[in-house]
């Protein structure tokens, strides 16, 4: 589990998840990445490393994202081609909330608009 | 768990404690490859296995922090299909995850979503089946997860 983030430029920002997000996991990343969704940036979260996704992890997704739009932000999700997560995702319906992408540069058109 | 599985059981106690929930995965990948569950549905118990144990910890009261938990896992073989099974039971307060409605609408908007409260639903999508019983002062969850046996 780890998590790393690049400033593409003042208006984008990436936040690379990877590894497993279960409840330890999910604990040991969500401080890091509450700080880093306190943005008025467009932020994208780059899903397509992470190999597990639980309840918690989602919940961090959720608090980001209402986070970055509380801001005046957008919050976007890339998946890729990552099957486990995109099941995960859409079985709880978060897909319908927050704006999820397997194009990446999707993503951060849709983050920037 | 089943006294008809086919296969030896594979048990471990654990604390209820976050950092065990780890060992716990470990564990459960490494039975459920040894009885040659494929990855896809090793996947589904991981998913049940960590929340089902999140829920103890967060839910469960001290009763359950104060207790260790303990797991089962086996796999039955029938016509066709093979089923898996996990018993997670742990000391905390009574509480049956088959009988909560986790079926609600999804919320329309970010502004309705909360973030708590998708574990049960995640339990719920990534099972076939839920049974729990209460005896003795202790939950015993059973998750179930069946497959077709090309074999």
């Amino acid at each position: 589990m780890a998590i790393r983030f690049e400033d593409v430029n003042e208006d984008l920002r990436r936040i690379v998840l990877s590894g497993r997000l279960d409840t330890a996991g999910s604990d040991e990343i969500a401080r890091q990445f509450a700080e880093l969704t306190q943005s008025a940036k467009g932020v994208v979260v780059y899903l397509s490393e992470v190999r597990f996704l639980s309840s918690m992890a989602i919940g961090v997704l959720i608090k980001g994202a209402k986070s970055v739009q509380a801001m005046g932000g957008r919050l976007a999700l890339h998946v890729a081609e990552n099957e486990v997560i995109i099941r995960t995702l859409e079985s709880t319906g978060i897909d319908g909330l927050i704006p999820t992408f397997r194009d990446a540069l999707d993503a951060e058109r849709a983050v920037l608009k | 768990m089943s006294p008809s599985a086919d296969q030896p059981l594979a048990a471990l106690t654990i604390r209820a404690d976050i950092r065990d929930a780890r060992r716990a995965s470990s564990w459960l990948e490494s039975a459920a490859l040894a009885e040659n569950v494929p990855p896809e549905q090793v996947v589904r118990l991981d998913h049940c296995l960590d929340e089902a144990l999140a829920n103890v910890i967060r839910h469960g009261g001290p009763a359950a922090l104060s207790s260790a938990v303990h797991l089962q896992f086996g796999v039955r073989r029938s016509a066709g299909a093979r089923t898996a099974e996990l018993s997670v039971s742990d000391g905390g307060v009574a509480f049956d995850p088959s009988t909560h409605d986790v079926f609600a609408p999804h919320p329309t908007s970010l502004a309705d979503a909360m973030p708590g409260g998708l574990g049960l639903r995640l339990i719920r999508h990534c099972s076939d089946n839920l049974s729990y019983r209460h005896s003795q002062g202790r939950n015993h969850l059973t998750i179930t997860v069946s497959w077709v046996d090309p074999a």
